[in-house]
């Protein structure tokens, strides 16, 4: 395989703390990257456009949940209000005539804010306990959103988003749209990549793993779940945001409902929990799992000469993709992230497999 | 001792510290003065209350009455993360590494009270972080380098055996840069070679790291051998302190070690 090397040798600490040590990785990435910025020249545009932008929007969405879920180990069950929050700010904000730039940022510190000002009660509890209060939060902004007239424009109603505008520019090309979204996954992705091997990133894996131990360390468990929260909530807010000014393009309570945040969930825990990769794999599995599923069993039904009622058709995706899920945390806990690095692991040395990395 | 005193008077300082768990004295009255860079032993039956005192020390369970001082300073009741900032390590009886994450990776947390962990940081990476990380890797590595880790550092902590585990939580609190180190059965579960590895990394650290040593112990070897001084407890109560001879030989301490009948003779 491209894998194969005798070992890795360092000769300075900075070159230690590299990313991606492995020559093979960083061509691996190089060409990804490559492929990413090249793909509105290769893919069609229906394509590009229903499934590469809503996964690359989905991952980085994954990841920011991944942040609090997978690196600082608290329950998060109300991201999709989060994301909700940034998308409904960074809409008002651009109606009011502020730039789309400056009212992104204003979208994600709105989320980190009511984040944190939430997080200050909801991280007096821990585990189940501070699932349901973030559960709370999510119906609290799903009642609030949809209750004042204010925020969505009245009940039941459609808040069409202002095309996008970069220094001017109006955004509204399929390209355009997709670099948006690309460039914002690449922005998170390189943040959790950092994380990986920052202070920061290491103090909230002590609070994950055993407080006691963080705080005999100097860890202040407190403020570094807060800095998680906040952080993560900035992400799913503007996340939120560039989901609705490139793909929906318009804003309905619906669209941040509970279904959504389990949906984020889903992804996060079948990519794998703390892995960056596997966000990636997550996300793209829950978008497109339940599509598949449609089409494979409209195939088999063809093929097989069964036929099935509309209702059936209609809910034995959901079964089988509730199944898949349930199969994944009994099967694998660490998720697809972590049978990707099984394989990489054993390749890395194949065929030579009793050799250590 | 081998190195120059940073400052005067004694490290650590307990006037009359008490503990109560509901009805229960854990600790009751507790003076203890440990001086700069001595090696400090603590004995005392299972439940005698010497990990109560670690923890009160720490911040954990702070006393209910009485007061402790480190390096002159009054930190009863500080929150614990604050009192690792002050100087203190600490490792646990029964280990409290971070699974999943790599011996270097641990040991860098030890350096956490020396780096500036920051969103923005971690965000710039490249720009801010890096100068950072890379003198606290290298002041890692010198620990690494004195405990002898070389071998594992890229390993997962779950997977090292439970020696080596010892050593690298050893290596955690050293990193840190305390004044104060208190290890908690840092030689439970080990064979006699790993005993003499760790009783000489103990007593280095103390002669070329500068650190002042609170040692539990229930080896008496251990504590004979490379103690200045020593306490013993007996529910929650001090029943023998000073030169660790003449404590272990004291009718009081054996008795409650080993029982009656031999303290007779």
């Amino acid at each position: 395989m491209l894998f194969r090397q005798a070992g890795i040798f360092h000769t300075n600490y900075a070159a230690d703390r590299a990313l991606f040590p492995i020559a093979a990785d960083r061509w691996m990435i190089g060409i990804l990257l490559a492929f990413g910025f090249a793909a509105p020249l290769l893919v069609n545009s229906l394509y590009l456009s229903s499934y590469l932008l809503p996964w690359l929007i989905w991952t980085a969405g994954a990841l920011g949940l991944n942040l609090i879920l997978g690196w600082a180990g608290q329950f998060h069950l109300g991201y999709a209000a989060v994301m909700g929050i940034g998308a409904y700010a960074t809409v008002h904000a651009t109606r009011a005539g502020i730039p789309w730039e400056i009212a992104i940022v204003l979208g994600g510190s709105t989320a980190a804010i009511i984040g944190i000002g939430f997080a200050f009660a909801a991280l007096r509890v821990k585990g189940l306990y501070l699932a349901l209060s973030t559960l709370a939060l999510q119906f609290v902004m799903d009642w609030v959103i949809s209750h004042v007239p204010a925020i969505s424009g009245g009940t039941q109603a459609t808040l069409q988003a202002p095309d996008i505008r970069l220094l001017g520019q109006p955004i509204t090309s399929d390209a355009g749209l997709y670099y948006v979204a690309l460039v914002w996954c690449i922005l998170v992705t390189s943040f959790m990549l950092n994380l990986r091997r920052t202070a920061l990133g290491r103090a909230l894996i002590a609070v994950r793993e055993k407080d006691f131990a963080a705080a005999v360390i100097g860890v202040n468990s407190f403020y570094f779940k807060l800095v998680a929260f906040s952080t993560s909530s900035f992400i799913g807010g503007v996340t939120g945001a560039i989901l609705i000014g490139t793909f929906y393009h318009a804003v309905t309570p619906e669209q941040f409902s509970v279904d959504v945040s389990i949906q984020a969930l889903a992804m996060v825990i079948v990519g794998g929990l703390g892995s960056i990769i596997g966000s990636y794999f997550g996300a793209a599995f829950i978008l497109l799992m339940p599509g598949a599923m449609n089409s494979l069993i409209s195939w088999a039904a063809i093929r097989f000469g069964f036929s099935l009622s509309i209702e059936t058709l209609a809910h034995l995706p959901q079964a089988l993709y509730g199944a898949l899920i349930i199969g994944f945390l009994l099967i694998e806990p660490l998720g697809l992230g972590k049978i990707y690095n099984n394989v990489r692991d054993y390749l890395l040395v194949w065929p030579f497999g009793y050799v250590k990395k | 001792m081998a190195f120059a005193a940073e400052s005067a008077g004694p490290v650590l300082q307990c006037q009359s510290v008490e503990r109560r768990f509901g009805g229960i004295v854990a600790l009751n009255g507790i003076d203890m003065q440990i001086e700069r860079g001595e090696i400090f032993g603590l004995v005392g039956p299972n439940g005698c209350g010497k990990t109560t005192l670690t923890n009160a020390i720490t911040g954990f369970y702070p006393p209910q009455r009485g007061r402790i001082l480190l390096n002159g300073r009054d930190i009863t009741g500080l929150a614990p993360h604050y009192i690792a900032t002050l100087g203190v390590a600490r490792t646990f009886q029964n280990l409290a590494l971070f699974n999943g994450m790599s011996v270097l990776d641990n040991i860098l947390l030890g350096r956490h009270i020396h780096m500036k962990p920051g969103v923005a940081r971690t965000a710039l990476y490249w720009w801010l972080a890096r100068p950072d990380e890379t003198v606290n890797r290298a002041a890692v590595e010198d620990v690494i380098d004195f405990l002898q880790l070389e071998g594992v550092r890229d390993e997962l902590v779950d997977g090292i055996p439970i020696g080596l585990k010892k050593r690298v939580e050893l290596a955690r609190a050293l990193a840190a840069e305390p004044s104060f180190l208190i290890l908690d059965e840092p030689m439970a579960g080990m064979n006699q070679e790993e005993k003499e590895y760790m009783a000489r990394f103990i007593l280095d650290a103390r002669d070329e790291r500068g650190v002042t040593v609170l040692l539990i112990e229930h080896h008496m070897d251990v504590i004979t051998g490379i103690c200045d001084r020593m306490l013993a407890l007996n529910y929650g109560a001090m029943i023998g302190s000073g030169i660790p001879a003449d404590v272990v030989a004291d009718p009081r301490v054996v008795e409650a070690y080993i029982g009656g009948a031999h303290a007779a003779r």
